[in-house]
């Protein structure tokens, strides 16, 4: 089948990243993916050998449409493309698949809505009808992205080599990534590091996490406890290995936080803030679905400025409720796969 | 047009050509300060039901029928009995009162929505004030109202609540939501 995927870059690239995963993966079981996006320069380094089978090109409605459309993230489909896509089904006499994929979350709605039409009833495509596809966690979700290889893959990587490659060695320090926005947590946590009897080192990665963290060692006290080594900015499959590498992971959004359950080493996630706080019950909401331990819970509710002080940082003790949740997630099926079952109807 | 988030339960919006009676709607914040509504649809042509979902500023028309305003009366199992102010009475089956069971009290105002001279539906009052008669003792400390607790009013209904909520205290809840909006 042929894909278009629009998608538009709102901030951080984490959008972007989402559709370039999943066009990727869509094409490496056959697909043919046109990814339609505003503002493509993120790829240069998230994706820099690009994927046979994939095209980028600009946010535009030409060509017309393929046999199946997702709009992701509730993007609004330009109108030209619009009235191709109703064109389209009066020639055709059924529309080409029409998808609205939506953003992960773990509460309860995103079961409720999963799946359901959504008739268009104006604009220029009214009369046709989309469905939304909600990822999430459970069986009755679209579940989440996971190629077919990352298995396969993930047994045969040697970490002291990748280590090695960026300029880094495994010593008796724990080896930490750092992948957030400006989380409320972060001085806090960075304090206990300096004072931990386990010496840390702190692999963060490019942008705003380094822009706070920069800041904040600013005010704190130099400590031989913690070390920071500062990471480029790293393709999606070096940010895998990043994530293998480590002993626990700091992770944002949505993508990385599905790659750190796939990693399946103890993490903590800073959720999307929103400024009607939305992000708290999405938060909640996640943290029950993986059972967390109360260590676990509270280290994120600080982290992301959701509520309380942060608790000691004891990432031994969240090992099992990651390698839980994980499981758990392996026994269903993931995106592509459902993805793909959901359009077999409009298969030409 | 309305959009989306604007539509309640009782409302009659057109769909395929045909008139559905929304029976309940979900809105749901997404990412990114999105959102979406869910609605749970039920055809007046021939009583099938379905389920929709719309991005929360999406389009759609609204059928604008007659309405009357009615105060709740009595219960005659299947049927809940409405009253006009010329005492007529008008029966609304139990599946079309959609979220009115949550809040249904003796007395209650809503409009009764009528289609081809039959009471279809019923629309509330955006706000309705409701005692809490069941939550955990009141906390004092937290008044920023964003550390919610479960509390419940009469019909069972469970809302959440802020920490300084008591037993007791009448409450304005959003019907549109069905979430707490102040202490009154």
């Amino acid at each position: 089948m042929l894909w278009d995927i629009f998608c538009k870059v709102i901030d951080n690239h984490g959008d972007i990243g989402v559709c370039w995963r999943l066009a990727a993966e869509l094409a490496r079981r056959g697909e043919r993916v046109r990814l339609r996006v505003d503002d493509s320069s993120a790829l240069a380094w998230m994706a820099p050998h690009g994927q046979p089978g994939v095209e980028v090109m600009p946010w535009s409605p030409e060509p017309g449409p393929g046999d199946a459309v997702i709009e992701a993230f509730g993007c609004e489909l330009p109108p030209a493309f619009q009235a191709e896509l109703a064109a389209l089904a009066r020639a055709r006499g059924r529309q080409p698949a029409w998808i609205n994929l939506e953003y992960l979350t773990a509460e309860s709605f995103a079961e409720r809505s999963h799946g359901l039409p959504s008739p268009v009833m104006s604009g220029p495509a009214a009369g046709l009808t989309k469905r939304f596809f909600y990822p999430g966690f459970t069986a009755s979700t679209g579940g989440l992205l996971r190629e077919q290889d990352l298995a396969r893959r993930q047994a045969a990587f040697d970490s002291a080599a990748w280590l090695q490659r960026m300029g880094l060695q495994r010593g008796s320090e724990r080896l930490v990534s750092l992948f957030c926005y400006e989380p409320p947590g972060l001085e806090p946590w960075l304090r206990q590091l300096a004072d931990a009897e386990t010496p840390t080192r702190l692999l963060v990665t490019a942008g705003r996490a380094a822009s706070a963290v920069r800041a904040a060692l600013e005010r704190l006290p130099p400590s031989p406890q913690l070390r920071v080594s500062w990471l480029p900015l790293l393709a999606q499959s070096e940010f895998d290995h990043l994530l293998w590498s480590c002993d626990a992971n700091f992770v944002r959004g949505e993508d990385s936080l599905v790659r750190a359950l796939w990693a399946g080493r103890p993490f903590v996630w800073q959720i999307y803030p929103q400024h009607d706080d939305a992000h708290h019950a999405k938060l909640r909401a996640f943290l029950d679905w993986m059972q967390a331990p109360s260590g676990l819970r509270r280290f994120h509710e600080a982290w992301s400025g959701v509520g309380g002080e942060l608790p000691v940082f004891d990432s031994a003790a969240w090992t099992d409720s990651v390698s839980a949740a994980r499981a758990r997630l392996l026994a269903q099926d993931e995106l592509a796969s459902q993805l793909l079952g959901f359009v077999a109807d409009f298969r030409p | 047009m309305k959009i989306a988030q604007e539509i309640r339960a009782g409302n009659v919006i057109m769909q395929g050509g045909n008139p559905w009676v929304v029976l309940k709607t979900e809105y749901a914040r997404g990412g990114r300060n999105a959102a979406t509504v869910r609605m749970k649809l039920k055809s007046l042509l021939n009583n099938q039901g379905t389920e929709i979902v719309f991005k929360a500023d999406d389009k759609m028309d609204q059928i604008v029928l007659d309405k009357k305003d009615c105060t709740y009366s009595y219960f005659a199992d299947p049927m809940y009995v409405w009253m006009d102010t010329e005492y007529n009475q008008y029966e609304v089956e139990k599946e079309n009162m959609g979220d009115a069971l949550n809040y249904l009290e003796e007395g209650m105002p809503a409009e009764v929505v009528f289609y081809e001279g039959k009471a279809i539906s019923v629309e509330l009052a955006t706000s309705v004030e409701r005692e809490i008669t069941w939550t955990e003792p009141a906390v004092k400390g937290d008044t920023s109202g964003k550390v919610l607790k479960p509390a419940k009013i009469a019909t069972g209904f469970e809302i959440g609540v802020p920490i300084f909520v008591a037993q007791g205290d009448k409450v304005e809840i959003d019907t549109r939501t069905g979430e707490y909006r102040r202490r009154v």
